[in-house]
């Protein structure tokens, strides 16, 4: 009683998509075939909403790494990092990814999710700080500044004088200010000016951490990130990033040219309540890096892919939000157009994923594609295809008006 | 004029109708709005429409009401009080 009234209504709801045929949200991988294919009930499907950008999924090098880690260092750490839960490898990791980002200093975490949980809620003190955010941050973003119980401010997405306003705002007595923003978002596939919010962050005296969980790896010359392709690697002050995309393992990270960011290594309860990343999920990530870095031509093919089908969908009419980008999404008119369209595509032999508000930026109902290096030409004319008779149905009876 | 009761009336009376109009447009069901309605139980606005009037606010009145005010706030006449509070904070 009482305790469960407060999922009656979404319960409702899930119940409801069920019994409509589909629920997007219990989705089950019953056999993964391929970086980009997998059994989705009971039928071969392309994977065009999983997080595999570079294709790293079935990596020989990785396996490999990841067989004789399992063999040497067995199959989990059983402690945080904290304590009893740093292997030799999280040390290498730390060291290798601080190479390649050209910044000094490393601290791997157990997830993406709890690097930001453990940057923000690690370096902010509510006494005295204050956090400002961009309006379209992610989660745990969100929660990071909600464990730090710190005063949080929004300001408008991907606009840099709506922050100026605000840092304006904060009263002088305030000690430390961080800025939070992200490279790419997942949503629209926006990248955020990051070379313009380093410059207000900066004139007011305040830190900026980037989260490029969907960009390291992807944007830059050298992969690095939004803020390489920006220039301002040298001047932003924390970057977070994670394992589980561009490097098909599990972890994150936060990376610093401000060598007191290993203070987080006693100051943050994310970093020390959790147990650390298994040694296979490590050597993984760490021959995903090896070979991402060394590969410029896996970037390459990612966004040649990215501007096929973002030429493709354009020329089909849909509603697109950003130029070109890893992340595609169309737009709907309502929940309903776009649930209608996911199964339509499912029902393709296409998987992407949707989102409905209110976890969407300006309450848009929206299909997002995720593009991966992997997908071949094959993946690319059957996704292509599948959207182009999504298109056809739209205009012989517009999803919006159907039941 | 602070200390001025008529006055701080007038302000009340002004935040308050700007609140309403920022949250007309999202009153589906069309609720009388006074200072007692609840955003979420009585207008059903989720939580980050409610940021985002918030945030307009904020760009009305040149202040900035953090996330943590608002989580505490669920009545209009609440966000009312909150905003002369940070009015007065922040002048
Ligand atoms: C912007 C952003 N940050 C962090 C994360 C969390 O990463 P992880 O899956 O490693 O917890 C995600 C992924 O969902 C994300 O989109």
């Amino acid at each position: 009683m009482g305790l469960f009234d407060k999922f009656e209504k979404t319960a409702t709801l899930y119940n409801g998509l069920e019994a409509a045929g589909r629920n997007p949200f219990t989705v089950v991988m019953e056999e993964v075939l391929g970086p980009t294919r997998a059994k989705i009930r009971g039928r071969e499907t392309v994977l065009a909403g999983t997080h595999n950008y570079l294709g790293q999924t079935f990596e020989p090098s990785a396996i490999e790494a990841g067989r004789k880690a399992l063999a040497e260092d067995g199959t989990g750490t059983t402690g945080s990092r904290f304590a009893n839960g740093t292997f030799s490898g999280h040390k290498a990791l730390e060291e290798d990814i601080a190479a390649y980002l050209g910044l000094e200093h490393c601290v791997v975490f157990s997830t993406g999710y709890v690097a930001n949980l453990g940057a923000i809620a690690g370096l902010v003190n509510p006494a005295e700080d204050v956090v400002l955010i961009d309006a379209d941050c992610h989660a745990c973003i969100y929660d990071g500044c909600q464990l730090a119980g710190a005063q949080t401010i929004r300001f408008r997405h991907n606009d840099p004088e709506s922050l100026d306003k605000r840092l304006a705002r904060v009263p002088a007595e305030t000690k430390g200010k961080l800025v939070c923003i992200e490279g790419m978002y997942s949503m629209y596939g926006d990248i955020a000016p990051v070379k313009e919010f380093v410059e207000v962050a900066h004139k007011h005296g305040a830190y900026l951490l980037v989260d490029e969980a969907h960009s390291f790896g992807i944007y830059g010359e050298n992969g690095r990130g939004v803020s390489e392709a920006d220039g301002v690697m040298d001047q932003i002050d924390f970057y977070s990033g994670t394992f589980s995309k561009a490097l098909a393992s599990i972890g994150g990270f936060v990376a610093s040219r401000h060598r007191e960011v290993d203070y987080l290594r006693f100051g943050s309860r994310p970093y020390k309540f959790t147990a650390s990343p298994s040694p296979a999920s490590i050597a993984t990530a760490g021959a995903a890096l090896e070979n991402i870095a060394g590969d410029a031509s896996i970037r390459a093919r990612l966004w040649d892919n990215a501007n096929r089908i973002h030429a493709a969908f354009t020329q089909l009419g849909f509603r697109i939000p950003a130029p070109s980008a890893p992340v595609i999404s169309i737009l709907f008119d309502s929940e309903e157009a776009a649930f209608n369209a996911w199964n339509f595509l499912l029902e393709q032999g296409l998987y992407v994923n949707m989102a409905i508000p209110p976890g969407t930026p300006g309450k848009e109902s929206l299909l997002r594609l995720a593009v991966s290096s992997a997908h071949t030409n094959d993946d690319i004319d059957r996704i292509v295809t599948a959207y182009h008779a999504l298109a056809s149905s739209l205009q012989q009876a517009p999803i919006a008006s159907a039941e | 004029m602070a200390g001025d009761g008529s006055s701080i009336q007038e302000d009340d009376d002004l935040v308050f109708r700007k609140i309403c109009s920022l949250l007309d447009p999202l009153n589906e069901k069309g609720v009388k709005l006074t200072r007692a309605t609840d955003l979420v139980a009585d207008l059903e606005i989720d939580s980050v429409t409610v940021l985002d009037v918030v945030m307009d606010i904020e760009d009305c009145y040149d202040i900035s009401i953090p996330v943590n005010t608002i989580s505490e706030t669920r009545a209009i006449g609440e966000l009312v009080d909150a905003i002369h509070q940070i009015k007065k904070e922040q002048a």
